[in-house]
């Protein structure tokens, strides 16, 4: 290296253009990916056919409802033409807002918090290039799911109307642009939150998603309110008032829209001035991204890495006394490892304030139930709401333990060395977890429900019946996170929320889907028929009150039974796999 | 070359490094000692421009650290080194030439110099996911020293590494610094330090206590023990005031000085 040195001893390096870095980093994302594809296309066939089958699965199920729905609403109608714009802009408009989210969260984490970025930033690719490079992956993650979302959308959408094969190409350019502009917009969120905020990020961020969904709740309220019969003249117009907002035509999304069901009218001229538009916006929101990132980003990293708490943490041993002597039942080891996992629960604010937040916006919505004007319907009805409440209530639970409860095997797996040399059996280890998830998710759940039916006026037999559901169910769902998060652990990442996103998260995610859905059709199905069967003594499928009892008991040894194999096969499963592993 | 003045960092309330001055210059190697939390990690994040200080300054070769001409003059082993898992060692060996622009003729004659160097050829064209910890600081290593790096900055070197590829990574530091290079390495393995270094300085609670060569903090401090004692005088709990330690033979851990013969 030839070197100049300065009149101020300055000694300055021969220049490097940017090209080089640029190509630099480009061969690196071309070699990491070529890696990567022949690890896996080495790696075990099977998860790999199954992921390929899962997504072809999910492609053709979203497909298949999205042309039923547009076959049955007839597009051809005018009216109903005029709602598909507004309803077009709000989906949109709901995806830029959720790209916003996860290609914020993911740059933010990409640029401030790993160990990649402490990598690069120390070598002389400029900051700007960097961000380039880290931005490119996370809107291609965050994309991927937006593809397999809009994708069915548009070609139901396009075979129902009968759109030229344009169309589809077209929706690729759009696609491209609207991600990059919901993208860079999350990205300059992240580099702004990182550099005035890089304390409070988590606070920011839970902040921000509870204001979303309260407002969601709100246009939910609205348009669930609008008066009128469903799809008649006036209720449509009620509709088409109440999303007014999403038409703006500030909004990306709307231009989405209107390019997207103009080319598949053939109108080209329009489709192509909306897609000049949003690429225009696409790239300028890129530009100030990365002017952003070349000016900030290395404030922002010193900030956030600065910035690790550095408190002392003791106290709350009266809780662990009390804890001990609450459960003395369980081994004392099995206590131990309990209770090293509550605190970290309680240290995680990502762990709680989720849990929190919404848990809390059910609550909410549970408080107002009185005023919905559920409560005074009729007893079938309030069965039906009583039910679906409880069922929200274990999907968003199911969420919690694929995010939370699956990833804590594999993050154990990396410090085994520890636990490992515990005078325990591992088995305890499972053991362990199971009933730290079941704990946690029994109190908050079954108090939910409990509120639910009170404000539904529901009778106690009813309320029972749900709360010992709720048992089966937080049983059911810990078993499944537990069991299959040591039966397909991942134990080189250290991030749980890409842990929960991984093959093993997903399946995670799906069975526990499975279960819920088997409990619940199996008691609310003659619950249903017999509360019916009070409205309209005449039907033929009326239950009678002898029937119901019957049935209900049936329904309940079945769905005990299935309960107690959810949670039990799994857990064995899990077991077995986690007493031959190796670390 | 490395230039450090008056430099703190604060983390919050807690003072990591507290008005710390250092100075590093072309063919000289410095190792930086101070136990553990003493605030060298920091001192270092800031010498590669990935912390930035709450004041004072911070130059390399009279560039700001954060300059894109400081970051090429430099060379990095961080505390914990990074490797992509998924590249082989000769990918990234390969990807950083590149990104510091070396002739590709040179580079990949350099590549293969390293290689033979760190006796890499074994494993090289593996991923990295699949090496042994001593295999990857090898591989960091030559990724430091592979573009030419004027100045060296080394965050506990020889952790890890087998006692033949120590003693490679030592020659390697010596011969950097015989070549015009400035070496900083940060460590706890006095005997190295003493070995090899041209001058130390003695970190704790983010200040310098004492730097200067080896003899000369000895006849500074009146001390005539192995290093380990000065250094643990230095550093210790009950630390008498500089000026009145007296070279009386060994102390204990908590810095007293005991009676001569007594065990430790
Ligand atoms: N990101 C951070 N946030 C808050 N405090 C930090 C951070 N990094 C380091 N510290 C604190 O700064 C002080 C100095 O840490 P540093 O890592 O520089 O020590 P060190 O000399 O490298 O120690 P060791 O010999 O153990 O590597 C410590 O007290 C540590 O707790
Ligand atoms: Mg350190």
């Amino acid at each position: 290296m030839s070197l100049v040195i300065g009149e101020s001893g300055r000694i300055e390096p021969p220049p490097l253009p940017a090209e080089q870095t640029a190509r630099a980093l480009r061969h690196l994302r071309w070699w990491l990916m070529r890696n990567t594809v022949r690890s896996v296309l080495s790696g075990s066939r099977l998860r790999l056919t199954m992921i390929l089958c899962c997504s072809a699965v999910f492609w053709l199920g979203l497909f298949g409802l999205f042309w039923g729905s547009f076959e049955f609403i007839g597009i051809n109608d005018a009216l109903v033409n005029g709602i598909f714009e507004y309803l077009f802009s709000m989906f949109f408009l709901s995806i830029l807002v959720m790209l916003f989210f996860s290609t914020g969260i993911l740059t933010y984490t990409a640029l401030f918090h790993s160990r990649e970025g402490a990598f690069l930033l120390t070598t002389p690719a400029t900051t700007d290039r960097i961000f380039a490079y880290q931005f490119t992956e996370s809107v291609g993650l965050s994309s991927w799911a937006f593809f397999l979302l809009g994708s069915p959308l548009m070609v139901a959408y396009g075979l129902t109307n009968g759109a030229a094969p344009g169309f589809y190409l077209i929706f690729l350019a759009y696609l491209v642009a609207f991600v990059l502009i919901a993208g860079s917009l999350g990205a300059i969120a992240a580099i702004v939150v990182a550099n005035v905020f890089p304390r409070r990020q988590k606070l920011v961020l839970s902040a921000s998603v509870a204001g979303i969904l309260g407002l969601g709740a709100l246009l939910g309220w609205r348009l669930w309110s609008t008066p009128g019969d469903a799809l008649s003249t006036d209720w449509l117009a009620g509709v088409q008032d109440r999303l007014a907002f999403a038409q703006s035509p500030l909004w990306p999304s709307r231009w989405m829209s209107a390019g997207l069901l103009a080319a598949s009218r053939s109108d080209w001229s329009r489709s192509g001035y909306y897609l000049v538009v949003l690429s225009a916006h696409a790239g300028l929101a890129y530009l100030a991204a990365a002017a952003m990132a070349r000016d900030l980003y290395f404030r922002g990293y010193s900030r956030v890495q600065g910035n690790r708490s550095a408190r002392r943490r003791q106290g709350g041993y009266w809780f662990d006394a009390l804890f001990h002597r609450t459960f003395f039942v369980l081994p004392r080891p099995v206590r131990l490892l309990i209770l090293k996992d509550l605190r970290s629960f309680r240290r995680d604010p990502a762990q709680w304030s989720q849990f929190l937040i919404f848990f809390g916006l059910l609550a909410f919505y549970f408080l107002n139930i009185p005023r919905l004007g559920y409560a005074v319907q009729s007893p079938s009805w309030r069965n039906l709401v009583s039910f679906l409440n409880l069922s929200v209530t274990a999907l968003i639970l199911s969420t919690f333990t694929s995010r939370f409860i699956f990833p804590l095997l594999s993050l154990e797996g990396r410090n085994f060395w520890v636990l490992g040399l515990f005078p325990l059996r591992r088995e305890q280890i499972l053991w362990g977890k199971f009933v730290f998830s079941v704990g946690i998710a029994l109190l908050p759940t079954e108090l939910l429900v409990s509120l639910s039916d009170a404000m539904l006026g529901m009778g106690p037999l009813m309320i029972a019946l749900h709360a010992a559901m709720v048992a089966v169910l937080c049983a059911g769902l810990s078993g499944i996170s537990v069991g299959l998060g040591a039966r397909l652990p991942n134990l080189r990442e250290s991030d749980p929320s890409k842990i929960a996103v991984g093959f093993g998260g997903t399946l995670n995610l799906l069975v526990s889907l499975v279960f819920i859905f088997a409990i619940v059709t199996a008691l609310a199905v003659p619950c249903h028929l017999y509360y019916l069967g009070i409205e309209h003594p005449e039907a033929q499928y009326a239950l009678t009150h002898g029937a119901f009892r019957f049935w209900l008991t049936i329904a309940f040894a079945v769905s005990l039974v299935i309960g107690l194999v959810g949670t039990v096969l799994p857990l064995r499963i899990g077991i077995k796999a986690f007493q031959r592993m190796e670390f | 070359m490395i230039e450090v003045r008056g430099v703190t960092k604060r983390f919050g309330a807690r003072c990591a490094v507290d008005r710390l001055d250092l100075e590093v210059r072309s063919g000289e190697l410095f190792a930086f000692l101070g136990p553990n939390g003493a605030g060298k990690t920091t001192t270092i994040k800031m010498i590669c421009g990935l912390l930035s200080p709450s004041s004072g300054v911070v130059r390399i070769g009279g560039n700001e650290a954060t300059s894109q001409a400081a970051r090429q003059l430099l060379g990095y082993v961080p505390d914990q080194p990074y490797l992509y898992d998924k590249l082989t060692g000769r990918e990234f060996l390969r990807f950083v030439v590149e990104m510091y622009g070396l002739e590709p003729g040179r580079a990949s004659r350099r590549i293969l110099e390293l290689i033979d160097v760190f006796e890499m050829r074994d494993y090289i064209d593996e991923l990295c996911e699949s090496y042994s910890q001593g295999m990857k600081q090898r591989v960091v290593f030559a990724s430091a020293l592979v573009h030419d790096p004027k100045i060296l900055v080394v965050d506990e070197p020889l952790v890890g590494l087998d006692p033949r590829s120590a003693r490679i990574v030592k020659d390697l530091f010596v011969q950097q610094a015989r070549s015009g290079c400035a070496v900083l390495m940060s460590t706890h393995l006095l005997a190295i330090a003493e070995e090899l270094a041209d001058r130390v300085g003695i970190v704790d609670h983010g200040r310098m206590l004492a730097s200067g060569t080896v003899d000369q903090l000895r006849s500074e401090l009146k001390h005539h023990g192995p290093l380990e004692d000065l250094f643990l005088s230095l550093t210790g709990d009950h630390r008498p005031p500089m000026s009145s330690v007296e070279g009386q033979g060994p102390i204990d851990l908590a810095g007293r000085p005991q009676p001569a013969g007594t065990p430790l």
